[in-house]
């Protein structure tokens, strides 16, 4: 049993649910502001952290 | 894209601002998206379902916390969730109309209103709307004294929409509960435009029964609503089941027949739930709402020709217009017909009017940014200057 993997798995999710909300709020050009790259940057490296997690758990 | 096999992913409100009347405040927050994911099977709330089984006595997620917040924020003394608030009409009809019964509904009436009171076996009756497309006091009470005349009975209930989906104006609820209540009628508030986008309060209003619609109006997963009431009228909608089987002698103890037990159990209601503090945020900023409805509602009066037909200035972020004299004048030139104007909107990345309209049709702001408002004003005015219109 990972729960490390299962926790990935939903916090990338989360993640993802987060930039989907971000492309909603800029849509339709998606022209994001300076915080909302920065939003956007910091999210996608989260959800790079829980990939990186996903890799260490499942195809080590 | 496709998210399943026949069934493509669906991205609108990713690749469009979107502004169809009926969608736009049941758009989900990103929260409600996160417990959509973490909810989607089937029974999921019901993991931990202790005696008494019920599902508004959930501790885990905490759904019995979340029907007392509710209560509490609507300003009623309980509440169920249900779904959709036509569930919600539907209960409250059952329990007070008998067959044969007159029921007020008003000429702004929602479909569902007359549905459930036809289903409870009633005659709906409406009170009718003043030249304003208002449903007035002084007009509920000339309909209820009608009423009584020609059934010589009185009407077991009243329906009353908040805000009307015709013309998105906001109604005298109060003044209607106060002369339904002088001939001891209890009102139900449709509150589908209302609860969940604009600031609420039942017992204010005075009202009996005051019912939102989750997808529509609380950013929530379909079908999803609440249906509220005072202690008065509590115990009678949400009796609790007294049936008993002949051959085995079981009982469904604190099951309530209105609710058939228990109603929404996965996404639905947790979608609710995850995007409630949301929802009691944003009602907060409602006043916003309106300036942006406003703003787009003038860029379109910048059009020769364009009527507004629902209330002016803008009080709710519903609108139906007339483009009767601008937009219609285009369609009866261009190749496209009626179809350009949808066709253009969406070239500009907005979707939401019915392709072929331009006669009359309703859009809706609400939950829009600021710039994104920009963008929808900016883009009729552009339209319409494009093909020929006078921007006044």
């Amino acid at each position: 049993m990972s729960k490390r993997a299962v926790d990935a798995v939903f916090q990338a999710l989360f993640l993802l649910s987060d930039l989907r909300f971000l492309l909603r709020e800029t849509a339709p050009e998606h022209d994001l502001d300076d915080m909302q790259r920065e939003r956007a940057a910091t999210t996608l490296a989260k959800v790079k952290r829980q990939i990186t997690i996903l890799e260490e758990e499942l195809i080590r | 894209m496709k998210c399943a096999v026949d069934i493509e992913s669906r991205d609108v409100e990713e690749m469009y601002i979107n502004i169809d009347p009926i969608q736009a405040g049941g758009r989900l927050t990103a929260d409600a998206m996160k417990a959509a994911i973490s909810f989607g099977d089937g029974y999921s709330v019901c993991d931990n379902c202790r005696s008494p089984f019920r599902l508004d006595y959930i501790q885990k997620p905490p759904i019995a916390q979340f029907h007392a917040d509710l209560a509490a924020w609507l300003n009623m003394d309980a509440v169920r969730v249900v779904p959709g608030a036509r569930r919600g009409f539907q209960a409250v009809a059952s329990t007070y109309v008998e067959k044969g019964d007159p029921v007020i509904v008003t000429a702004l009436a929602h479909y569902t209103e007359f549905m459930a009171v036809e289903e409870a076996g009633g005659i709906p009756l409406e009170i009718p709307k003043d030249t304003a497309n208002h449903i007035t006091p002084d007009a509920a009470a000339e309909k209820i004294e009608a009423v009584i005349r020609e059934f010589s009975k009185t009407p077991p209930l009243l329906f009353i929409d908040h805000v009307d989906y015709q013309f998105g104006n906001v109604h005298d609820v109060a003044g209607i509960i106060k002369v339904a209540h002088q001939y001891d009628i209890p009102v139900l508030v449709n509150g589908a435009y209302s609860v969940g986008i604009m600031p609420v309060d039942g017992k204010a209003l005075g009202a009996d029964f005051v019912v939102g619609s989750g997808h529509k109006s609380m950013a929530a997963p379909a079908p999803s609503g609440v249906l509220a009431t005072t202690n008065e009228h509590a115990e009678r909608v949400f009796r609790t089941t007294q049936a008993k089987g002949d051959v085995t002698g079981r009982t469904f103890g604190v099951k309530e027949v209105e609710m058939m037990g228990c109603t929404l159990m996965g996404v639905t209601v947790v979608g609710m739930m995850a995007s409630f503090p949301h929802v009691r945020e944003r009602v907060q900023h409602w006043e916003t709402e309106v300036a942006h409805s406003q703003a787009v509602v003038d860029a379109l009066l910048s059009i020769e020709g364009t009527k507004v037909l629902s209330d002016y200035p803008r009080q709710h972020t519903l609108t139906r217009i007339d483009t009767r004299e601008s937009f219609d004048k285009v369609a009866q030139q261009h190749k496209k017909r009626g179809f350009f104007l949808s066709s253009d909107l969406k070239k500009r990345g907005i979707t939401g009017v019915i392709p072929g309209s331009t006669r009359v049709w309703k859009f809706n702001t609400f939950g829009l940014m600021e710039k994104q408002i920009r963008h929808v004003g900016e883009s009729f005015v552009g339209i319409a200057r494009d093909n020929g219109l006078n921007i006044l």
